[in-house]
Order: C-alpha cells, then sequence, then structure tokens
C-alpha cells in the first residue's frame, strides 16, 4: 500500500484529469453494453418481427455509439498516458535532483549500473503501472461489479452459488500476490548487477582491450546474464503455477450457472429467461476474473520498482545546509584548519590538521600517495565534513556556509579529470555557462590550451567524450585547469593539476597563475618540487597529518622530508651539473 | 570521426529492412518444435474452449427443459473436465514460452556484448557510454514479450482467422466477399499509421537514449557538477532532455492508439453491410435467417484475433526501432581485426621495430608521421615531449588498438598486423594513463592482469610498484571493496594498484604511459628500485614527464608534433644540446631557482 500512496502523491497534481479518465473509463464500460443488446433487437424485430424500417435507424445508433466509445476510449488512454507521462516526469525529475545533491560517500559506494538500472529499468515499471494498470483494474472491477449487481437484482438465490467461486479465486489471488513479490525484487535487482557488468565493461573497454580480457569479460557478464534470465524465469515459474489455476476458476462460473441455473430451472425456482440472462452477463464475470492473475503480476512488479526508487528518493545526503546557513556571495578567501579529524568508516584519513591561508596566499601541499592530500581539500569544499575540528572560510565555519554559496566561491581541478561529451567550448564554460566566447579562449589561453585547440578539427567546437578519450592526458588537465580559472575564484584549488604537462608548459602556466593570484587564496596539490616552491606555506603531508610546514627555502633548512624528496629530484640534476662540468 | 553527445540524436544508418524481422526470426528458430509444441496446445485449449458455448446450447436446448438433472450433472462434468484441459495447456504455454523468450532475449545480448568486446577505442570514443548501455540491457529487455507469447498469439490468432473465414465461406461466398470489404481500408489505414508509428518510435527511441546518456553522464560527473555548482543547470538541461522524451512519448502513443479505434468502426461498418445485404437476401430467398444470424456472429469474431494481430503489429513496429539499433551494434565492424589468416604470435623476445610509421585518427591531420623506431630486447625506451605530441598514440599503436596508416610495426620481426590480437595484448603489459578499477575488491583488480595469479604473487606484485603498504594499512587490506569511481583511493593509489595489474602479467613488453604520475617521486624512487630487476630482459616503453623517472633509460626518444626529431641516452642527448637539453635545462632550472 505504501508504494500506491507514493504514486498516488504524483498522480494527484492531475486529479481532475485522472478522474476524468476514470469517469470516460465507465461510460465506456457502459457502451460496451449497447452493441450486442443492439443485435439482439435487429434480429428479434427486424428479421423475425419484419419491421425493415427499423434496420437502418438500428445500424445508424450501432455505428454511431461505436463511434462515441472507440473516440471516449481514444481520449482517456490518451489522458491516462497524459498523466502517467506527467508523473514519471516529475519523478524523474525529483530523482536527478536528489541525485545532484547526493554526496561524495553516497557516491563512493553506489555503483554507477545501479542508479542507472533505477532511472530505466524500474522507471518503465512505474510508467505502465500508472498509463495502463490502473485504469485496466478500474475498467475490470467496474464490469465485475455493475454485472455481479445485475445478478443479484435477478435472481439474488443463482448469484450467490456464483459468487461460491469467489474465496477461491480470492484465495490463489492473494497467493499469487505474495509469492510473486519476492520473485519481482529478485529481478530487479538482478538487473541492477546486470547493468553494472555492462556499465564497467563499457568505460572501461581500454583496460579490458590492453589486457585482451575480452574472454574473461564475457564469461563474467555471462554469469549474470544467465541470473537474469533464471530469475525471470523463477518468476514464470510463480505464474505458471497459478494463471491457469486463476483461469480455471474463473472458467467454472459457467459450470455453475448451467448446473446450478438449469436444476433452479428444472425445480421452477428460476425462469428459462433469467437464465438466458445469467448466460448472457457471465463474460462480464469471467473476463476480469481471467485478467486478475495478470493484473495482480503488473501491481507486484510496480511494487518492486516502485519500493527501488522509494528507497533511492529517501537517501538523504549528510551534507547539508543548516537551517540558517551563511548566505554570502562573495568570500575572501581566508582559510583555517583548527585540529581537524576525518576518517572514512575505521580509517583514519586526517589527524589534527591545523593551518591558516590569506587572499594572495598560495598553499603548496605534498606528500606520499596516499597521505590525504586531497581528502584535505576535499573538506575544505565541504564534500565530506570534519569529524573533528573545524574548517573556516572567512572566519566561519563551512559547515555554517551555505554549500552553494560556498563552492561558487572555489573552484577545483580534481586529480581526476572529467570532462562531459559536450563540445571544449561547452566544457570550459562548464561552471559559467553564460560565458562569452572571449571569455572562453581567455581562459584556455590562461591554462596554455588554446593553442591545441586551435589544431582540433573543430577548434572549441569539437566534441570530447566522456572520460575526455580522444585528449592526451596534459590536455585534458589544460581544459579542466581553463574550466576552473574562467569561474575566477576566490579560492583555486588544483589537486594535481599538472602532472601530466610537460615542464615547460607547466612553467608557463606557473606564471601566469602568479599574476591571476594576487587576490586569490590558492592550494596547490603536487608532486613535482616545481610546483610547488613558491608557495607561500608548504604543507609536506604524511600518514594524515601535517609532519613539516613552511616556505621552500624554511623547509630545506630543516633537511627533513621535504628535503628529501628535493634532493632525489634535484639531486640529480646536481650530479648530472656536474658531470656535464667534467666532460 | 564524428562524435555523439547526449543531446544529439544519433541518426540510423540503415533504412527500415524487412530483413531485420527475418534476423530475429534466425533467433527464434531453434526453438521451432517447442514452438509447434506451443501451438498445438493452444489450439487444443481454444477446442476446449469452443466446446463451452456447444455444452450451454445444448443444456438449454434439451437437459434443462427436459428436466434431465444427470444429463446436466454430466454436461457440468464434462465442461469441467475442458477446463482443466485448457489450464494444463496453459501452464505448459506460460513454461515453455518464458523459457524460449528469455533464451532468445539471453542469446542477442550476448552477440551484443560479444560484439562490444571486438569494437574497437574508436567506437566507444565516438559517442556516451550510456547509450550504448541502454542498447544491452533495456532494449533488449523490451523484446522479451514480443518474442514469446507475441509470437505464440500471431500463430494462434492467424489460425483463428483461417477457420473463422472458412465457417463463413461455408455459409454464404457473397456475404463472406461483403464482409471482407471492410479490409483493404484497414489495410490503407494500416499502412498510414505504419510509417508514421515507425518514424515516430524511431524518434522515441532517440529521445531515450539521450536522457539515459544524460542521466549516465551526470552521474559519472557528479563531483565536477557540484564543485561548480552546476546543479541547477543541470536540471534544467535534464528537464529539456526528459521533456523532450516525454512529447515524443506522447507523439507516439497518439498515433499507436489509432489502430484499434479504427478496427472497431470498421468491424461495426461491415457488419451493418452484411445486415443490409442479409435481410434484403433473406427476401429473395437467398440466405436463411439462421445462417444470417451465425454468420453475424462470426464477423464478430473475425475482429477479435484481427485486432490483436493488429496489436502485435504495433508491438513489432515499436520493436524494430530497437531492434534496428541492436542489430546495428552487432553488425558494427570493428576496426581493428585479426587478419583471416593471422598466426599466432610466438613467445617474443621484445624486439620492436617501428618502420616508418603513419597514422591519422582523421584523414589529412596525421598524428604520427614517418615515425621509425628499432628497440633490442631488454632495453627500455623513454618517450618525452610535450603533450599531445603523440607519445600515447606510438605505444596505443605497438598493442594495436590502432591499425597503422602507413608504414609496418614489427616484434620480433614479425609484422604485428599479422598476427591475431589476443596472442599479441597477452604478451604486453599497459598501463594507461586513465587507471580504471574495476568494482570488486583490490586483489581482483590486481589479478585483472593474469587471471590465474595467486594470492602471493599479487602480493609481489603490490610490493614490487610500492602498494603493498597502502593496501595492508586498510582495514579489509587487499579484500576491500573498490569502485569505478575508485572509492576512497586516491589517483597514485590507483595508480600503484594499475600498475601492479600491468607487471602482474608477467608481459616480455611493458608499456608505462604516466605510470607515475601522481605518484610521490619517494614511493616512484622505491618502486624503481624494485622494478629494476624485474625490468631486465623486458622491453619497455615509458611515458613521463618528470625527467628524473626516464633518464636512467637506454634510448630516449624525443617526439614533438608527431615525429621523432632526437633520439639517445640521456648522456648523448645532453651533449648535443638540443631540445633535449632545453627541457632539461628547463626542469633542473625551475628547481634550482629556488
Amino acid at each position: 500500500m505504501g508504494s500506491i500512496r507514493w504514486i498516488w502523491g504524483y498522480i494527484r497534481n492531475y486529479k481532475r484529469r485522472f478522474f476524468l479518465g476514470l469517469f470516460m473509463a465507465l461510460v465506456v464500460a457502459g457502451l460496451n453494453m449497447v452493441n450486442p443488446w443492439l443485435s439482439g433487437r435487429i434480429i428479434d424485430e427486424v428479421i423475425y418481427g419484419k419491421q425493415e424500417n427499423l434496420l437502418l435507424p438500428f445500424l445508424g445508433v450501432m455505428i454511431g455509439i461505436t463511434l462515441i466509445r472507440t473516440v471516449v476510449r481514444y481520449s482517456y488512454q490518451l489522458v491516462f498516458e497524459t498523466v502517467s507521462q506527467n508523473s514519471i516526469f516529475k519523478i524523474r525529475e525529483n530523482l536527478y535532483d536528489r541525485l545532484q545533491h547526493l554526496d561524495f560517500s553516497f557516491y563512493d559506494k553506489t555503483k554507477t549500473g545501479d542508479i542507472m538500472a533505477r532511472m530505466t529499468g524500474d522507471m518503465e515499471a512505474v510508467r505502465h503501472f500508472t498509463a495502463w494498470t490502473i485504469y485496466m483494474i478500474f475498467e475490470n472491477a467496474t464490469i465485475l461489479l455493475l454485472a455481479v449487481g445485475f445478478m443479484f437484482y435477478i435472481h439474488p438465490p443463482l448469484a450467490l452459488c456464483m459468487l461460491a467461486v469467489a474465496p477461491a479465486i480470492g484465495f490463489f489471488a492473494y497467493r499469487l500476490a505474495n509469492t510473486v513479490r519476492p520473485t519481482f525484487s529478485a529481478i530487479r535487482e538482478q538487473f541492477s548487477r546486470l547493468n553494472s557488468v555492462v556499465q564497467e565493461n563499457i568505460s572501461g573497454n581500454r583496460v579490458v582491450k590492453a589486457f585482451a580480457r575480452e574472454d574473461y569479460e564475457m564469461e563474467k557478464f555471462s554469469v549474470q546474464n544467465e541470473a537474469f534470465k533464471q530469475r525471470s524465469l523463477d518468476s514464470a515459474r510463480v505464474w505458471e503455477r497459478f494463471l491457469p489455476v486463476l483461469d480455471s476458476l474463473a472458467g467454472t462460473l459457467t459450470v455453475v450457472m448451467i448446473f446450478a441455473g438449469g436444476i433452479m430451472v428444472i425445480n421452477g425456482s428460476l425462469t428459462f429467461g433469467e437464465l438466458v440472462t445469467f448466460n448472457s452477463l457471465i463474460w462480464a464475470l469471467n473476463n476480469p476474473m481471467r485478467m486478475a492473475g495478470w493484473l495482480i503480476n503488473d501491481v507486484q512488479r510496480f511494487i518492486a520498482s516502485a519500493e527501488k526508487i522509494e528507497d533511492l528518493l529517501r537517501v538523504e545526503p549528510c551534507i547539508k545546509n543548516l537551517p540558517n546557513s551563511k548566505k554570502i556571495d562573495e568570500l575572501k578567501g581566508v582559510v583555517e584548519f583548527n585540529s581537524v579529524g576525518f576518517s572514512y568508516g575505521d580509517e583514519k584519513v586526517l589527524k589534527n590538521i591545523s593551518f591558516r591561508a590569506k587572499p594572495g596566499e598560495t598553499v603548496g601541499i605534498i606528500g606520499p600517495t596516499g597521505a590525504g592530500k586531497s581528502t584535505l581539500i576535499n573538506l575544505l569544499s565541504r564534500f565530506y565534513d570534519t569529524d573533528t575540528g573545524e574548517v573556516r572560510v572567512d572566519g566561519i565555519n563551512v559547515k555554517q556556509w551555505e554549500i552553494q554559496k560556498l563552492r561558487s566561491n572555489m573552484a577545483t581541478v580534481m586529480q581526476d579529470i572529467f570532462l562531459f561529451s559536450d563540445t571544449i567550448e561547452g566544457n570550459i564554460a562548464y561552471g559559467v555557462p553564460d560565458a562569452t566566447v572571449e571569455e572562453v579562449i581567455d581562459a584556455a589561453k590562461k591554462a596554455e590550451a588554446h593553442e591545441f585547440i586551435l589544431e582540433m578539427p573543430e577548434q572549441y567546437d569539437t566534441i570530447v567524450g566522456e572520460r575526455g578519450v580522444g585528449l592526451s592526458g596534459g590536455q585534458r588537465q589544460r581544459i579542466a585547469l581553463a574550466r576552473a580559472l574562467l569561474k575566477d575564484p576566490s579560492i583555486l584549488i588544483l589537486d594535481d593539476t599538472t602532472s601530466s604537462v610537460d615542464m615547460e608548459t607547466e612553467l608557463k602556466i606557473q606564471k601566469t597563475l602568479k599574476s591571476i593570484l594576487m587576490e586569490k587564496t590558492c592550494f596547490i596539490i603536487a608532486h613535482r618540487i616545481s610546483s610547488v616552491k613558491e608557495a607561500d606555506l608548504i604543507l609536506v603531508m604524511e600518514d594524515g597529518k601535517i609532519i613539516e610546514q613552511g616556505t621552500h627555502s624554511e623547509l630545506l633548512a630543516k633537511k627533513g622530508y621535504y628535503h628529501h624528496v628535493y634532493q632525489n629530484q634535484f639531486g640529480n640534476f646536481e650530479n648530472q651539473h656536474s658531470q656535464e662540468g667534467v666532460s | 570521426m564524428a562524435r555523439n553527445k547526449f543531446d544529439v540524436d544519433e541518426e540510423l544508418e540503415s533504412p527500415f529492412n524487412p530483413q531485420h524481422f527475418k534476423r530475429m526470426l534466425t533467433y527464434i528458430a531453434p526453438y521451432r518444435n517447442r514452438i509447434i509444441i506451443t501451438v498445438i496446445l493452444m489450439l487444443v485449449a481454444s477446442g476446449a474452449n469452443l466446446i463451452g458455448p456447444f455444452l450451454i446450447k445444448q443444456a438449454i436446448d434439451t437437459e434443462i427443459p427436459d428436466g434431465d438433472v444427470s444429463g446436466l450433472t454430466l454436461l457440468a462434468g464434462i465442461y469441467l473436465a475442458a477446463l482443466i484441459v485448457t489450464g494444463i495447456c496453459m501452464k505448459f504455454r506460460i513454461r515453455i514460452m518464458s523459457e524460449i523468450g528469455q533464451s532468445i532475449i539471453k542469446a542477442i545480448r550476448k552477440d551484443l556484448f560479444e560484439n562490444l568486446q571486438k569494437l574497437s577505442f574508436s567506437f566507444y570514443d565516438s559517442r556516451p557510454h550510456g547509450k550504448i548501455l541502454v542498447r544491452v540491457v533495456n532494449y533488449v529487455n523490451s523484446l522479451s514479450d514480443l518474442l514469446s507469447n507475441g509470437i505464440i498469439n500471431l500463430i494462434t490468432d492467424l489460425f483463428s482467422i483461417a477457420v473463422i473465414v472458412g465457417f463463413m465461406l461455408a455459409i454464404d461466398v457473397k456475404l463472406t466477399l461483403y464482409a471482407m470489404a471492410g479490409f483493404p481500408v484497414l489495410a490503407g489505414i494500416i499502412f498510414i499509421i505504419k510509417n508514421a508509428q515507425r518514424r515516430a518510435w524511431q524518434k522515441l527511441s532517440n529521445k531515450q537514449s539521450n536522457l539515459n546518456a544524460y542521466i549516465h553522464e551526470s552521474i559519472n560527473g557528479i563531483k565536477i557538477t557540484q564543485a561548480f555548482v552546476r546543479e541547477e543547470e543541470n536540471k534544467q538541461i535534464f528537464e529539456e532532455v526528459s521533456d523532450s522524451y516525454r512529447g515524443s512519448w506522447m507523439k507516439a502513443v497518439r498515433i499507436q492508439f489509432l489502430l484499434w479505434p479504427s478496427i472497431e468502426n470498421i468491424s461495426v461498418l461491415t457488419v451493418s453491410l452484411v445486415y443490409i445485404v442479409g435481410i434484403s437476401s433473406i427476401a429473395n430467398g437467398g440466405v436463411t435467417v439462421g445462417s444470417l444470424v451465425a454468420f453475424i456472429g462470426y464477423i464478430w469474431m473475425f475482429w477479435a484475433p484481427l485486432a490483436n494481430i493488429g496489436n502485435f503489429y504495433n508491438a513489432i513496429i515499436n520493436a524494430m526501432a530497437y531492434l534496428e539499433r541492436i542489430f546495428e551494434t552487432i553488425d558494427e565492424k570493428p576496426e581493428v581485426v585479426s587478419d583471416p589468416n593471422a598466426a599466432e604470435l610466438k613467445p617474443i623476445k621484445g624486439k620492436v621495430t617501428f618502420d616508418d610509421v603513419t597514422f591519422a585518427y582523421e584523414e589529412g591531420s596525421p598524428i604520427l608521421k614517418n615515425v621509425s623506431i628499432d628497440v633490442k630486447p631488454g632495453e627500455t625506451v623513454a618517450l618525452v615531449g610535450a603533450t599531445g605530441s603523440g607519445k600515447t598514440t606510438i605505444v596505443s599503436l605497438l598493442s594495436r588498438f590502432y591499425n597503422v596508416t602507413d608504414g609496418q610495426i614489427k616484434i620480433d620481426g614479425v609484422d604485428i598486423s599479422t598476427v591475431t590480437i589476443p596472442s599479441l595484448r597477452k604478451q604486453m603489459g599497459i598501463m594507461l594513463q586513465d587507471p580504471f578499477i574495476f568494482s570488486g575488491t583490490i586483489m581482483d583488480n590486481i589479478r585483472y592482469g593474469r587471471l590465474d595469479a595467486t594470492d602471493e604473487e599479487v602480493i609481489e606484485a603490490a610490493k614490487t610498484v610500492q602498494a603493498h603498504d597502502f593496501i595492508s594499512s586498510l582495514k579489509d587490506g587487499y579484500e576491500t571493496e573498490v569502485n569505478e569511481r575508485g572509492t576512497r583511493l586516491s589517483s597514485g593509489q590507483r595508480q600503484l594498484i594499475s600498475f601492479a595489474r600491468a607487471l602482474l602479467a608477467d608481459p616480455k613488453i611493458l608499456v608505462l604511459d604516466e605510470a607515475t604520475s601522481s605518484i610521490d617521486t619517494e614511493t616512484e624512487l622505491a618502486m624503481q628500485k624494485g622494478m629494476e630487476h624485474l625490468l631486465e630482459g623486458r622491453t619497455s616503453f615509458i611515458i613521463a614527464h618528470r625527467l628524473s623517472t626516464i633518464q636512467n633509460a637506454d634510448k630516449i626518444l624525443f617526439i614533438d608534433n608527431g615525429k621523432i626529431i632526437e633520439e639517445g641516452t640521456h648522456t648523448e642527448l645532453l651533449a648535443r644540446k638540443g631540445p633535449y637539453y632545453k627541457l632539461y635545462r628547463s626542469q633542473s632550472h625551475s628547481l634550482a631557482a629556488g
């Protein structure tokens, strides 16, 4: 019932149309009875009664009624389709909205294929229910009730005899509903798994090919494909058990009618004419009962899918705006970390991090892989919340900022470059959709991307693929950098942004950045000393802690980790220099 | 290579083709016998159904007026028996048909997936991945009912129509002809509807594909979206895409729903015509009252299966839009295929020769121009040069991800285009620029490089690339579940895993495309030490920007704009004072400047 209430919440917005549709369905159910009746009249009055002048009027009514009936039926089918499409549109919109606002921790643990399954297959089941199943149930229930009422009106005892079958039908229908539901849930889940396998195979197609793992992938896929088949067959096995029983039970109505009715006629408690009327009404009992099994199937299928969608709609992001969040349009860029601690599950990723940066300053972060560098800046944009301590921007805890305001003042180039399947221009303008072409080009120039873009077949209009395939790693990084620069943020965060860019280009970029960054706070995560050595503050991280901090020369003087890394990167050159000198 | 994005409809390259339908039948063909059995079952069932009216007539005409209770009981008994027979037939029909339907679906999906494995990079690069996904999963699903119950219903309905027409002809030939007068009209209407409907459904399937592509991309790009506060903008785009899907859905059903009313109205017109003609011929004595009544009864019965066939037809038209897409994908020719006479590449030593290789993704704009390289077995070759100069392309050609436009690539003197692709790639360990992590455990991800590797071997590889420490520090160690978006793993860590994967393959040729760009220098150095003995006896290609990574290479190739402009060892190149020297100076300068 929960799912029904849920979908009603959407259909309710189109209440008028919905009830108009139901009313039209009622009219059609009534009109359905007219033609058989007219046929009888033609035979009785025109053929046997020889009133041939009545033929044309009768036929005229018959044609007219059919026309009206089909037009009304067509209209209400469209009405239900409209209501259904509008409701689905709304559900999809809500889902999408939810997906847009769910935080990283949700995406860290949810497979793309699963979400896709919600948005496609499950949505289809809901659509089918709202567009078809609802009015079919209504139509059949109306016809059934009309017929039962009519039968009771004519002859209650015989009607009661026929209804004796009802409890049995009810029992099996109930059993079917309960037995089939888990099989539908199982199908939905298997559908998700199948979706995920295919999805990953497509996204990872390069790795698959590189390792010539096509056969292995086929195997992996076959397992899920077979399982999907099996789950569908499990479901079919349930139908196989119940649907024939329900169908036959519906058929027994006729048997009851001839047998009980016949005996009643023989007894004289029922007239012959009444029995004939019962006979002509029997389809109105039979058909709905035959349909019952299929409709129950549809309803259960709907519930299985609706529950999955509801679950997704119910997921709450952990990162949310507080009721009185600060909505300041422009922030200055003072960043403070006060004894910040953070863990993913049980794993402590950041321990007691404290530092401070002012506008115009650049903070370099360096340290081994997995030291917590990216996590640190993720806390700054509030992609995750701190466990202990606080992150302040302009003196205000980031938890008190309105997230959108906070993030609109920051621009991040993530380590993992993602470009959208859009033109290069569209990608650069991602954060500022109404930017002019000149602004886009200007940003591209600053990121040293302009030149290679001009060499592309359609320049700024070249469409790049989802992961930016078709571009080299360094080219993607520079487009992502342009995307961030175009935003002109107060805080700029570069997470390993130039790792795939050659040194020469990097130098040029650094020069440009220096002039842009006058008023901004900038965070640079890097592995090359050359990328961070100009920073006003360098944080050296290891194992979730800041183990050294200071400027380049201070850190060198410390002769600690930083010095060691410097030696490794620069020492080589020094040796070479001396060799050069010798040779 | 025209790329497709989410809001661009994909042009279908082939026109409507009845071959598609034929081809679908080939999937059904293996189940011919079982389908025949089911049809027989259905005929038995409809036979049992037909007994019903006869029994009622018998009861009303004879048993009840006669007060024959035992006769009545007998009739009821027969009726019950008929019901049981119908029930049993239905049970087997459901069982057989769902089995067949699901098997066919499975087979089509398998063919689709299998071909996807063969397709080259360019197929994947040129369209949003969401559009591929929807073909394999959703389109195929929507065929399932059509292929199972649809076909059976079609056969039984055709059979019913034949029987009914037979009865009608037996009663009166002239009336039958009148009754058929509606047929050409219906055919005309169907023809008009069909064309409109096919177009409408094709459009719909395009819109659906666009919608899914957009959703798919939104999920994958969510971090960027949130970082750039694009949620509202995206919602608007999504609404537009979703709205145009809704619009084309409504257009499609508006056409589709026309079929049924047409059939009903035509049927009532035909019945009227038969009444008029029939009643006048009763007056002439041509037709008896009884036969006219029976005849009218048959016409009503005639249209029901016809309407069902109409619905089936609807379904076929809709499915065609999907089938076309599916078959198009199954038929998509991979650009890189093994030559039919290709031999297995024998276990190699690792000598690599590029002989005057030219390559262009798009005609006219070559990425590589006349590249010639000679590498001896066991040598380490480093490729340096600006981004976009063609370094990745060179190593991609070596694995034959693309075919060379001109020239030859040889391994141990054998042209790689003459050997089977798997035998080539299986001897290479490639670490791609973009590390991809599959959902599963870290253990599984590394083992992807060599499926039969033991846990110890996996751990050994992880140790070599210095990944062991961080993996063991995770709560579940090697059994930690990770996924595509790399849950909790930093880029560097993903690179390490992907590196371990390449190493585990124990290849003769190792390709490292910026394998260490996100890895700190400390780890990298430790790794290099561990790898020194590992690289022995392997030919390796290393692409890197940090010169410290590559200066021990046996050969350094400086690539600029698709050409090798310098070649030699680190010392040789420095002595030459060319571009490499300049690059080196700028790097050391930038360090020394501090």
